[in-house]
């Protein structure tokens, strides 16, 4: 916002918005956006039992899913799972299976608000 | 026998449909306006409502199915919010042109940019000259009894409008107060079946909204003119009617609240006149002389009404919560009527106006004395400094 | 304002968006009937059409007629009622909570296996479990994101009635005989106020 009016006007700094609310956009995770507490429970992956088909990592919709291409194994992101279990559905293999959010001690997002 | 339930201004809108006993309801969804077309969709389900529902597939379908059907001779309902309702403009005017009094309720919402919930007044008061009655209830219970009175009103032979019936989103919207609930009877007795003069009947063909030659226009622009000078008088016995058949007791156009010895006024639409009158009641413990005025119709506008009572006053600010961009006045609309209706009073009060309450912004009881804080100094000086306080941001 | 009792709820949405909003309206019709001055509402900020999204809903209970009734949200709840016990995980469920406040939890864990997830739990001077589901019958469940609307015919028919009943062990401003008389699973509202496991902390 143009430093003019933010003088004339007496804006508050955490009031001063961009020129057209536009706003730089995230490259990568965004973090105002995490949907991790959206969760009840959580896909739990068979490593031993997944062939690595990349199933899961193409239908999820939070795109949570990714191939860590050195470990050769699926790699799951907290942050943004939401549990729809879409995965566990998608599996060809059946080795993802669905597990009480509170079995874990780790996961845990807890934001201040919910947005 | 009325019964009192919790409801939330969208609820409230759909009973008051239900007891309207509306034939057709079309919907689309979006925020706030959603819970009306969810409670209705219930109603009918349950079958509670004996009316066709049909689900646009934009708010444009949505208000053309809406009149289509007042054509047909229906008592059509819908609605919508923001920028819903801007979407369907096109459809506002044939609505009105065509004399078919369906009925619209609007969940006010602020205009993108950025997407934001918020009430603000702004989408339906850009619809404010397309020639259909509107005006803010302050409350769900008003929300009720207006959506039954509109009917009443547009469906009038004199008047044969149709109507916003409109409402603030979430703060009149989605917070439940108590509302009385009428019995069916009461309203069947109140608010006779739709009749409409020129219905679209296949048995005697008529055919609405033909081409006209443009030397044809002005004679049909009065006539839609003509009825807002006719409305008033309809309003006022649908209004007093209602009063003696449900036992309330509202004023046709204005609502005053402490203004007997009152130096200045807050003139305002809408739900915030609920802080307003909590605001007045702080101010005078503190020996401030504020009042209230809140406009129930916003078309027709209730010129004589508003000057009669505004002059009154030695000070009047509008609280405008909708905007005007480069307008005469650089804020909102309502201090240009207000300002209109007043320019032949013999020493009219100075008129100021307050941008406040946009995007859903709460209007604090606060906000509320920093406006006395002007309105107390213009009051003294006879004449204002600014015509515009962005509340928050101007220094006052 | 600080006389004003405030209660927030945090639900799921879709599937408990219903249920909360009529725990917020069993709690408030029960104090209006014991006389005082309430309000009840959903958060309008939040998404209550996304499956599973935490939603907060909000009573307040007065003995003076409540002024400032356009708030967004509660600020200072002195009770919190969670529907879902893993919100506690995704949430400070306790976000601007004194200390001294209450916490009632559906679920069938105990208290303590609870308050480990709570790293703010010296805020609390109570907890209360309670199972709703096993309380709970699908019946009646509203999976329509009911949005501003309410269920009139049945106000408090599934876990919400088992979930207040359990809370009036948390505070004097509900009490029990007329949220029993509010609501119309009658039945869950005394057996939630029966089982609820209360532990003084
Ligand atoms: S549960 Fe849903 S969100 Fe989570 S990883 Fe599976 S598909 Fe993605
Ligand atoms: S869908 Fe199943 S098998 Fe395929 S990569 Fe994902 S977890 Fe492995």
């Amino acid at each position: 916002m143009s430093k003019k009016y933010c003088e004339k006007f007496n804006i508050p700094k955490h009031l001063q918005v961009p020129l057209g609310a536009v706003l730089p956009a995230n490259k990568k995770e965004n973090k105002g956006m995490i949907t991790g507490n959206w969760r009840t429970v959580r896909p739990v992956i068979d490593h031993e039992a997944c062939t690595l088909c990349l199933n899961c990592f193409l239908f999820c919709p939070d795109a949570t899913w990714h191939l860590d291409e050195k470990e050769e194994k699926m790699v799951w992101n907290a942050d943004y799972c939401k549990g729809c279990l879409i995965c566990e559905n998608e599996c060809p293999v059946d080795c993802i299976s669905a597990v009480n959010e509170l079995e874990f001690k780790g996961g845990v997002v807890r934001l201040e608000k919910p947005f | 026998m009325a019964k009192e339930m919790f409801l939330a201004g969208c609820s409230s809108a759909a009973y008051g449909a239900m007891l309207s006993r509306v034939e057709v309801i079309s919907s689309y969804p979006i925020r706030p306006y959603t819970g009306i077309m969810m409670e209705l969709s219930k109603l009918v389900a349950n079958g509670e409502l004996d009316a066709e529902f049909v689900h646009g597939e934009g708010e444009h379908a949505q208000v053309s199915i809406a009149y289509g059907a007042s054509a047909a001779g229906a008592r059509a309902y819908t609605g919508s919010s923001g920028v819903g309702v801007t979407y369907a403009m096109e459809c506002y005017s044939p609505a009105a042109g065509g004399r078919l009094p369906c009925q619209m309720a609007i969940a006010d919402r602020a205009l993108d940019p950025p997407g934001d919930f918020g009430s603000e007044h702004t989408d339906v008061m850009s619809a404010r000259d397309q020639g259909w009655i509107m005006g803010w209830a302050a409350d769900p219970q008003e929300v009720l009894d207006n959506t039954i009175m509109y009917f009443k009103i547009g469906e009038d032979a004199r008047v044969l409008l149709p109507q916003f019936c409109c409402q603030d989103g979430y703060f009149v919207s989605h917070i439940p107060g108590k509302v009385s609930i009428p019995d069916q009877k009461a309203v069947d007795e109140y608010l006779p079946p739709f009749n409409n003069p020129h219905p679209l009947d296949p048995t005697k063909p008529v055919s609405h909204g033909p081409q006209i030659f443009p030397d044809q226009g002005p004679a049909i622009d009065l006539q839609r003119a003509q009825a807002f000078i006719d409305t008033p008088k309809v309003i006022e016995e649908a209004v007093a009617d209602f009063n003696k058949q449900f036992g309330r007791n509202y004023d046709p156009f204005l609502e005053e609240y402490m203004t007997d010895d009152a130096e200045f006024v807050f003139f305002l639409q809408g739900g915030h006149a609920r802080t307003a009158r909590f605001a007045v009641n702080h101010l005078r413990e503190k020996g401030v002389k504020a009042g209230m005025v809140r406009l129930r119709f916003m078309r027709p506008f209730p010129t004589e009404a508003v000057a009669e009572s505004l002059s009154k006053f030695k000070a009047v600010g509008t609280i405008e919560t909708s905007t005007s961009y480069g307008g005469a006045m650089k804020g909102g609309n309502l201090i240009h009527e207000v300002r209109s209706a007043l320019y032949d009073v013999p020493n009219p009060p100075p008129v100021t106006s307050f941008m406040a309450g946009l995007g859903g912004e709460v209007v604090s009881l606060e906000e509320f004395y920093s406006m006395a804080k002007v309105l107390t100094q213009a009051a003294k000086d006879g004449k204002v400094d600014q015509y515009v306080y962005w509340v928050n941001f101007d220094k006052v | 304002m600080s006389d004003v009792y405030e209660i927030t709820i945090w639900a799921r949405g879709v599937v408990q968006d219903m249920e909360g909003r009529h725990m917020t309206l069993i709690m408030a019709s029960s104090a209006d009937k014991d006389g005082k001055f309430v309000q009840a509402w959903d958060d309008y900020a939040d998404l209550p059409d996304r499956v599973g999204v935490p939603l907060r809903k909000y009573v307040r209970i007065s003995d003076e007629e409540i002024e400032m009734r356009y708030e967004y949200e509660n600020k200072n709840p002195s009770l919190v009622v969670i529907m879902d016990d893993t919100i506690v995980k995704g949430l400070n469920i306790l976000w601007g909570m004194d200390k001294g406040g209450v916490l009632v939890v559906n679920s069938k864990r105990s208290p303590d296996e609870i308050l480990k997830f709570i790293p703010n739990k010296d805020l609390l001077s109570k907890i209360i479990c309670v199972d709703a589901e096993e309380e709970f019958s699908m019946e009646g469940l509203d999976f329509m994101g009911s949005e501003g609307g309410v269920e009139v015919s049945a106000v408090g028919a599934g876990i919400s009635a088992v979930l207040a009943g359990a809370a009036c062990h948390g505070t004097d401003n509900l009490t029990i005989d007329s949220l029993v008389a509010v609501s119309a699973n009658k039945e869950g509202a005394k057996a939630g106020y029966e089982s609820a496991v209360v532990k003084d902390l």
